[in-house]
């Protein structure tokens, strides 16, 4: 589905990504792991396309097709999901509107026509409950005046709506307490199967024992040096980035 | 100066016999005389310079018959044509004789435009809603500049009596593309707990210039809230004076401004805070591009009965393009002790973050930006009782945002 070859990424001339490999297949959950400024927001943020970020060098293969030639939203449309970091607050924009106009113009995309408003009422009750949310955060302009556990439950709320193939989840356990951890986590897995890739980008394990990876990577100043399976993580949990690191230079 | 011959023709052939508005008319116009058209170099007027009409030769048009079902009060080129059979509705002859209005309601002021105005009350439009009645009111404006430059001087009066519960929707349409002037003054008069909503829906033409005075009483326990919004051609001068001349009363003053190419608009609101416990909260937000030029000064005056004054500004700018101007000037002249006032001004541009998560939903550029925009006007314009109403006008102003650098 996505495979991503020696890719160089810098921001304002400062170089992050430094040369990252990686492959992930339909149906996998990969999870990136590293200390603090290695680069694995930075690397969700380039897959998204943000457009403050350079790709100096390398490529991003995405269902056959050039990822880097996309817009950030046209990478939407073919079915790319980013929960941020930091959802954005949108005064004065709806959160119903906003995503029915989303899940629209994907659908537009798509080539599909427009969905009518009874149908969407449906897959919005259907999926708030999976996330647990109270239905007047829909009526609530998007994100604003949320706690920092409701935004995070309503990006994966939005990515269960939107359907992509391909989830990138930066830092989504960030500033969660354990109970939103578990309803994000399953929220997260309700959604797994076997057409759909996802990428976790978290700087703890804690995540990870509730969304379990087929693979875990750990990216230090720019590069992967290191990929395991789910016991990769416990290690690095264990010993910390600094002496799993100190073993790969062995 | 061209200008101001044609305004003394005009002024010489439509002055008649009728001896109250005869002195009326003549005490403001030998004042308006002696100043003429201001220009920059005063203070009042230091960044929109009104002079720059001199050389233009506006004169007063024949009103033609003009119909449209959807509006209750039709006034071309500032005379009344008709009104659907609403009985309050008068023109300012029959209003003084029938003492709904007094001759001092139209003593000189210091503002040269509105003693022009008053110079011009030939066919002036009183609205006087009783005691109670609950009524929206749709009046429409028609310049008709097909075949000269026009000039009108459209005055609209409206009495709101005790507890009524009044709209009051002006809008303005042009028949033609010659040069105008609309010198228009608005002036309401609150009785005790009434409560009047006031949408102003100014879309010029190419070649319009304007200069426009809202002019508010308001007496005890009286809300006033005003709705205005611009789309300013060359030159646009719109003033709001709001005098809170009891305890207890309320404005709102709302306005959504937009300017591109070389187009300029400015907005001067004064509020006089004269007696306790009132309140006041301003909102203007402007959408500039191309080299317009905005200008925002909100004066607030706090008078040294008004204790428990409680008064907040706000003026936010977005600036599309890098050749834009605003100016913003908050006036704060505050002579009692225990009140409150905060004021703030923003200038700035789309939200970057905003745009970008919304595109990394699917959403395009174009459409992100304008559901962006779309919040940043519907906050104003929120509290417009009639859904509809609001719903339109904000599509409205959506389309006239415009795009860019031009």
């Amino acid at each position: 589905m996505l495979k991503i070859q020696n890719l160089h990424a810098s921001v304002e001339e400062t170089s992050i990504l430094k040369g990252i490999n990686l492959e992930v297949n339909a149906g996998e959950t990969h999870a990136i792991m590293g200390p603090n400024g290695s680069g694995k927001s930075t690397l969700a943020q380039v897959l998204a396309g943000h457009e403050d970020y350079e790709v100096d060098k390398g490529s991003v293969e995405y269902l056959g097709n050039d990822l880097l030639e996309l817009d950030v939203d046209e990478r939407a449309c073919e079915g790319i999901f980013l929960a941020f970091q930091y959802p954005v607050e949108l005064p004065g924009v709806n959160n119903t509107y906003f995503l029915k106009s989303a899940l629209n113009a994907q659908r537009k995309h798509r080539g599909e026509k427009e969905i009518d408003a009874m149908d969407f009422m449906d897959i919005i009750s259907d999926k708030i409950k999976l996330l647990n949310l109270k239905d007047s955060l829909l009526k609530r302009p998007v994100n604003e005046g949320f706690s920092g556990g409701e935004k995070k439950r309503n990006e994966i709320f939005q990515m269960a709506v939107l359907e992509p193939k391909l989830a990138l989840l930066d830092e989504t356990d960030s500033g969660l307490d354990i109970d939103a951890l578990k309803i994000v986590a399953n929220g997260v897995n309700a959604m797994k199967n076997d057409e759909r890739a996802t990428i976790v980008v978290t700087h703890y394990q804690r995540l990870l024992n509730y969304i379990v990876p087929d693979f875990v990577h750990v990216l230090v100043d720019g590069v992967i040096v290191k990929s395991g399976d789910k016991t990769l993580a416990l290690e690095l949990e264990e010993k910390g980035y600094e002496e799993v690191i100190k073993e790969t230079k062995k | 100066m061209k200008v101001l011959n044609k305004i003394a023709a005009d002024f010489d052939n439509t002055i008649n016999h009728n001896a109250i508005l005869k002195n009326i008319r003549i005490e403001n116009f030998e004042e308006f005389k002696k100043t003429g058209i201001p220009t920059s170099k005063e203070e009042f007027w230091k960044y929109t310079d009104p002079s720059i009409v001199n050389d233009s030769e506006f004169s007063l048009g024949i009103p033609n018959n003009f119909e449209d079902e959807n509006f209750d009060i039709i006034i071309v080129n500032g005379k009344i044509i008709g009104n659907n059979d609403i009985d309050e509705v008068t023109n300012i002859q029959i209003g003084l004789e029938q003492k709904i209005i007094k001759v001092s309601d139209f003593n000189k002021t210091s503002n040269p435009f509105i003693n022009l105005n008053n110079a011009f009350l030939e066919e002036g439009c009183v609205i006087n809603f009783r005691n109670n009645t609950e009524k929206e009111i749709k009046v429409l404006n028609i310049v008709d500049n097909t075949n000269s430059q026009q000039i009108i001087h459209p005055r609209i009066v409206v009495k709101a009596g005790k507890n009524s519960n009044i709209t009051i929707l002006e809008e303005i349409r042009f028949l033609g593309a010659k040069k105008n002037l609309v010198n228009s003054v608005t002036s309401f008069y609150l009785e005790d707990g009434a409560n009047v909503e006031h949408i102003i829906i100014d879309d010029f033409s190419e070649d319009t210039y304007q200069i426009s005075n809202v002019l508010v009483k308001q007496k005890k326990d009286s809300i006033f809230s005003s709705y205005n919004y611009s789309n300013a051609k060359n030159l646009a001068r719109k003033d709001f004076i709001v005098e809170l001349k009891e305890r207890g009363s309320h404005c709102d003053l709302r306005g959504v401004y937009l300017a591109d190419k070389n187009n300029h608009i400015d907005h001067h609101t004064i509020i006089e805070h004269e007696k306790e416990h009132c309140t006041s909260n301003e909102l203007y937000k402007g959408i500039l591009s191309g080299k317009s030029t905005g200008v925002f000064n909100g004066r607030i005056h706090v008078h040294n009965e008004a204790q428990k004054t409680d008064a907040i500004q706000s003026n936010q700018n977005i600036l599309l393009s890098d050749n834009a101007i605003i100016h913003t000037k908050p006036e704060l002249e505050i002579y009692a002790d225990d009140v409150k006032c905060t004021h703030g001004a923003t200038v700035g541009q789309l939200d970057e973050k905003g745009i970008f998560y919304l595109r990394a939903r699917g959403i395009k550029r174009k459409e992100a930006q304008k559901m962006m925009m779309r919040a940043y006007v519907g906050e104003v314009l929120s509290g417009i009782k009639n859904e509809e109403t609001k719903n339109n006008l904000l599509e409205k102003i959506i389309q006239n945002i415009p795009d860019g650098e031009a």
